[in-house]
């Protein structure tokens, strides 16, 4: 690419990027970019002990192989199989709700 | 039995110029994320907050945000939970300096640590584990202390640890350990009362002798807490250091005994595991105030001083 | 004393470390317990508050047990553990059990991100005229280098990453996410929230070309060969979510 063509791109990107964000005080959707917000964290280091009554630290199961039993079982069971269509349908119902 | 302590010369940290511990004879609280805000909005009645200062050796974002926020309307009190004092590996000076960096920024009234250790080689267990009382411990303990206290540049607390197990190879008592680390650096003692309750039930032994037996004057700041029951392989009461539940009647009457002989010091109420509201918490604070309110005008049991 | 206390911490296998007394003699094994317990649990509640939603997705019961393994193979080397568990996105894409979920691990890495961006040191507000005077001065926009704020981190994934966490976030249903739509995240913590923001490939390349320290014009060139490319677009986003912390010609 021609630099000259390059820098004059890039000034009239940057010039109306923020001509758009100056003028859109609650620009929350900048081409269907979701904002999420997540739960604040906890302190990890603590000088307490923990409960007794677990076997969590003398529990000697470990992964074998075949010595391990368990499957997940939480909310990626309701997600979609990865046999289903490309998914465009799903993400832009997402959006869409979202707007 | 004990053996009898021999003559040492006190180290550096006896004579250093410290910093003292100036918490106020009030009751406070041991800070939690989850009540940042409401601190904030509401500014409570009590005496001074407390925090773990590994969890706020972090460069930035809400926890120095709110901290350095509560710290403008009340006294601090900072406790290491992992600087591993009784260790047998030299302390960790990049935590040291860590620290240093962070009892600058916030410039709290009194720093503390425990009387435990918690990582060997490279691996931190996040625990704190207990130590034999013998001489060579004694030592290790002393000089770990006075390299903590002369690169601070002020004293600390050394709290009595809760343990479940003792070692074959303790030669004296815990608190004669205790009386003879705060005689040899010149660091305060932060009473934990819950953990005197909890060791001496797991250990069999009588709490208010143990009580007795520390040197009520260099006492700073109390703890108390709740903890957890359990029963040991002979089906023999184990209290377990949980912080999870109210602080229990049978704390408060010994904490009442420990205001009678220290008189009136700064306490905290701790709770680390099953977070109630924060009206609860307060209800417990108010409970502790009416207690050092009323050993304030008292005049604490005098003591013996040690040989 | 202390490497036989310690290495019978994490091996449930040894024996308790000998030398241990009990006023009733009774069995030590049994308090010993409690340090074995409490080291494991804390830590692996330290990994459950760091990757709430990789929990989610597995269910509580199989997340602890994987976390239990995890902590024992590769216990905290530092004191502090507000970032403890970095390696546990590694560790969950290797461990056969968590196969059946492919995404979990690239989820367990947005969420690492996230704490990341929130214990980061906080933004240093890039000066109002800034952006003018660069336009200003077109000629050199080509080699000016950008640089973020610290708490910004870049997430490219193959799953959809971003719809899996926001459906934990009640944002949406889970059952309407296609986890295999490739997806990319942009995280960062302006001032007191963490964002997650989705963004297109182009849009995800410009942001890492710049994150090596390329120029504008070369991360531009180079995102330009994306189809969704669109640099008012993301120039926009970067601007309207202070991501930027200077700009400069070095």
């Amino acid at each position: 690419m021609n630099k000259k063509i390059t820098a004059a791109a890039l000034a009239m990107a940057l010039g109306a990027a923020f001509a758009t964000v100056s003028t859109t005080a609650a620009a929350a959707e900048m081409g269907g970019k979701e904002k999420c917000y997540g739960v604040a964290l906890k302190g990890k280091n603590d000088c307490k002990a923990g409960a007794g009554t677990t076997c969590a630290g003398t529990s000697k199961v470990d992964y074998q192989g075949n010595a391990w039993s368990m499957v997940p079982a939480g909310t990626c069971e309701k997600t979609e199989s990865k046999t289903s269509a490309t998914g465009y349908g799903q993400l832009k119902a997402f959006k869409e709700k979202q707007a | 039995m004990p053996t009898p302590l021999p003559l040492v010369p006190q180290l550096r940290g006896a004579s250093a110029p410290t910093l003292k511990i100036q918490l106020p004879s009030r009751a406070g609280l041991g800070l939690k994320p989850e009540h940042f805000q409401e601190i904030l909005s509401t500014l409570p009645d009590l005496g001074f907050f407390e925090i773990h200062a590994e969890n706020y050796m972090v460069d930035g974002g809400p926890f120095h945000y709110y901290l350095t926020r509560i710290r403008e309307h009340y006294p601090l009190s900072i406790h290491g939970v992992g600087l591993s004092i009784g260790g047998e590996a030299p302390l960790d000076l990049a935590h040291i300096n860590r620290l240093d960096k962070l009892l600058d920024r916030y410039a709290p009234a009194s720093f503390s640590e425990h009387l435990a250790w918690s990582s060997h080689g490279h691996v931190f267990a996040n625990d704190l584990l207990p130590i034999s009382y013998d001489q060579p411990t004694l030592q290790r303990v002393c000089e770990h202390i006075d390299q903590v206290q002369t690169h601070l540049k002020r004293q600390m607390l050394l709290e009595n640890p809760a343990t479940y197990v003792e070692f074959a190879t303790s030669t004296m008592a815990e608190t004669d350990f205790i009386s003879e680390v705060i005689r040899r650096t010149g660091c305060g003692l932060l009473l934990d009362v819950n953990n005197i309750y909890v060791s001496c039930i797991n250990h069999h032994r009588d709490p208010y002798a143990y009580l007795r037996a520390l040197p009520h004057a260099a006492v700073g700041e109390i703890h108390l807490a709740g903890f957890a029951e359990d029963i040991d392989a002979a089906g023999d009461p184990l209290l377990i250091d949980s912080h999870g539940s109210p602080v229990a009647q049978a704390v408060w009457q010994l904490y009442q005994y420990a205001l009678d002989c220290v008189g009136s010091v700064a306490t905290l109420i701790e709770r680390d595991n099953n977070i109630p509201p924060f009206d609860v918490l307060l209800a417990e604070i108010q409970q502790a105030e009416h207690l050092l309110r009323t050993s304030d005008s008292a005049v604490p049991i005098a003591q013996e001083t040690a040989a | 004393m202390n490497a036989q206390f310690f290495e019978a911490l994490l091996d449930p296998g040894l024996l308790p470390p000998a030398g241990l007394t009990t006023w009733n003699s009774s069995d030590p094994a049994a308090r010993f317990a409690v340090y074995r317990n409490n080291v494991i649990v804390s830590l692996i509640d330290a990994l459950a508050d760091t990757y709430p939603v990789t929990q989610a997705l597995v269910g509580e019961e199989f997340f602890r047990a994987m976390a239990r393994l995890f902590v024992r193979q590769e216990p905290p080397r530092s004191r502090v553990l507000a970032f403890y568990g970095e390696s546990f996105p590694a560790f969950i894409e290797t461990f056969p059990p968590a196969a059946s979920v492919p995404y979990l691990a690239d989820i367990a890495r947005l969420e690492m991100l996230r704490v990341q961006a929130y214990h980061a040191a906080d933004a240093i507000e890039l000066p109002a005229d800034v952006i003018a005077q660069s336009i200003a001065r077109i000629d050199e926009l080509p080699e000016l280098r950008i640089k973020f704020q610290p708490s910004v981190g870049i997430l490219c994934s193959p799953y959809a990453v971003v719809s899996l966490w926001a459906a934990h976030q009640g944002i949406t249903d889970i059952s309407t996410v296609d986890p295999d739509v490739p997806e990319n995240a942009l995280i960062l913590r302006p001032q007191l929230d963490i964002e997650v923001i989705r963004l297109t490939n182009g849009a995800s390349s410009f942001i890492a070309l710049l994150l090596q320290g390329k120029s504008l014009g070369a991360a531009h060139e180079a995102a330009s060969l994306a189809a969704d490319f669109d640099l008012t677009d993301i120039l926009g986003l970067l601007i309207q979510t202070q991501a930027i912390s200077s700009m400069k010609i070095h």
